[in-house]
């Protein structure tokens, strides 16, 4: 007669973390996303520099031009974290997922963690891969960056797209199909949020704004968030949607 | 005529249809409401050339993505694939059974979203035009007969849109990639707009070319495209797309 010998939870958590992290590595779509934003993301940020060579007011900065492509690359990673929950609910691996790691809140943290491991280097290089080529295209004509700012706002850019692509996956989860969920967090960051950024101070602690405060700096506007705290403010947004994300997903069939 | 009632009554069933037209009547009219309360603040402080030209109409360039939702979604549920329990079938293999020829089905079904996407933006555009007239009152802008035409040009845009949507969605068979790309470019500042910084043939792009069939003031615009001539460009980009649309759709498997 042999004890049935527990599994202790980190093992449990680690093997659920290597599980969801093969289920991403497998899905096409993931990499179809990352490399279609990165390509785009370089393609944006040339005409970006053309257009800031062309533009005789200002001396241009290879920092910001080449980061500006960013607010229009965020698409791929809000689609890439819908995509990445709702492809358990096309067909029916969710059943399996769940008949695997039936404890749904560590599936769940496992689930965003390995969504973190995959979206962090690949927005790094994507944001590094902009600001490059801006600064390799502007050469001598582009004002002088520091070192010290570019990293930290590179990390903010890093950190903004991760924490993002996050909130999305939350979404997925609530909404379990794509198209609708990528109605609501794509018609938020692209209508809803910027307009609203215009009509109210209040927007700044919206997840958009407070994320922009991240690496895109206004020292202009006293009223604005710094960098930390609008990542503060955005961490907080993306444990909200987690957590209701995970309190449905533990009450709902599957 | 049967086809066009059932491709309609396929439509109503979708909630996604649902949600595009609750998006499309809510997003202008609350823009333009809240458009109009500031705009009323500053008539209150004595501003009186706060009402723009463009007042109400800029705000129904941003409800077509309920138009594009509707193009996208049209044609992307008849590709999703049900889960393997329930057979794994898709609506279009119904659908081809239905009405055997291909023309057909696809004239139905994009005479079915154009239907669609007219009412819809003529309930938008009379719902923004009565929330403007009942915030700003007697400073409301007049509408007379000279706007009729700018109107008709609402409704034209967004067809054309839910037909560009419906087109794209066609040749990719999945909805996410021409939604996010679509929804992306109707932001607040839009890819092509940042293109025309460019070079002035991206004035030619079918959005830009479209939105002159209503916006009278645009920003800092070099080339000047009279409306007719923005509508008919637009019209010639939407039928190059439906046509090769067509001719892929006609040519390969379901």
């Amino acid at each position: 007669m042999s004890a049935e010998v527990a599994r202790p939870h980190s093992r449990e958590f680690v093997q659920a973390l290597a599980a969801e992290l093969s289920k991403l590595w497998s899905l096409p779509a993931v990499w179809l996303t990352l490399g279609g934003s990165l390509i785009l993301n370089l393609v944006l940020a040339a005409a970006f520099v053309s257009a800031g060579l062309q533009d005789l007011t200002g001396t241009p900065n290879a920092l910001d031009i080449g980061l500006a492509s960013i607010s229009y690359i965020q698409a791929g990673y809000i689609v890439l974290g819908i995509v990445a929950s709702c492809s358990e609910y096309t067909g029916g691996q969710i059943r399996t997922t769940l008949t695997a790691m039936p404890r749904r809140s560590l599936q769940l943290i496992a689930a965003h963690l390995a969504l973190m491991i995959v979206v962090v280097p690949a927005a790094l290089i994507t944001a590094t891969s902009g600001v490059l080529l801006a600064a390799i295209a502007l050469g001598d004509a582009s004002a002088p960056v520091e070192l010290g700012s570019t990293v930290g706002i590179l990390a903010g850019v890093t950190g903004y797209l991760g924490l993002t692509t996050l909130i999305s996956a939350s979404f997925g989860v609530l909404l379990r199909r794509t198209l609708p969920a990528a109605i609501v967090v794509l018609g938020y960051y692209f209508i809803a949020g910027p307009l609203l950024r215009e009509q109210t101070a209040h927007a700044k602690y919206l997840p958009d704004t407070a994320g922009l405060a991240m690496w895109f700096p206004q020292p202009g506007d006293a009223s604005a968030l710094s960098p930390v705290h609008g990542a503060t403010v955005l961490v907080a947004w993306t444990l909200g949607a987690f957590v209701v994300a995970l309190a449905v997903y533990r009450k709902r069939d599957t | 005529m049967r086809a066009i009632t059932a491709e309609l009554s396929k439509l109503f069933s979708l909630l996604s249809v649902w949600v595009a037209l609750a998006i499309g009547m809510i997003v202008p009219t609350a823009i333009a409401a809240l458009n109009s309360v500031s705009t009323r603040k500053e008539i209150a402080l004595g501003d009186h050339t706060a009402v723009g030209i463009d007042m109400g109409y800029q705000e129904l360039a941003f409800g077509v993505i309920g138009a594009i939702i509707i193009g996208v979604v049209a044609i992307s549920h008849e590709y999703f694939a049900e889960s393997g329990e329930s057979g794994g079938g898709r609506q279009i293999t119904t659908s081809l059974i239905a009405i055997p020829s291909r023309l057909r089905f696809l004239f139905a079904k994009a005479t079915a979203v154009a239907m669609v996407s007219a009412v819809l933006a003529s309930a938008a555009a009379i719902a923004t035009m009565a929330a403007i007239r009942i915030v700003l009152g007697e400073h409301a802008p007049e509408i007379g007969s000279e706007d009729v035409p700018r109107l008709a040009g609402i409704v034209c845009y967004w067809v054309l849109t839910a037909l560009l949507a419906f087109g794209i969605t066609v040749l990719t068979r999945h909805g996410i990639v021409p939604l996010a790309i679509l929804i992306v470019n109707t932001s607040v500042v839009t890819v092509t707009y940042l293109l025309t910084r460019l070079t002035s043939l991206a004035y030619y792009f079918p959005d830009m070319a479209g939105i002159r069939m209503f916006i009278r003031n645009l920003e800092d615009s070099t080339v000047e495209i009279a409306p007719l001539v923005g509508g008919l460009v637009m019209t010639a980009w939407v039928a190059a797309l439906l046509i090769i649309a067509a001719i892929v759709f006609c040519r390969r498997d379901a």
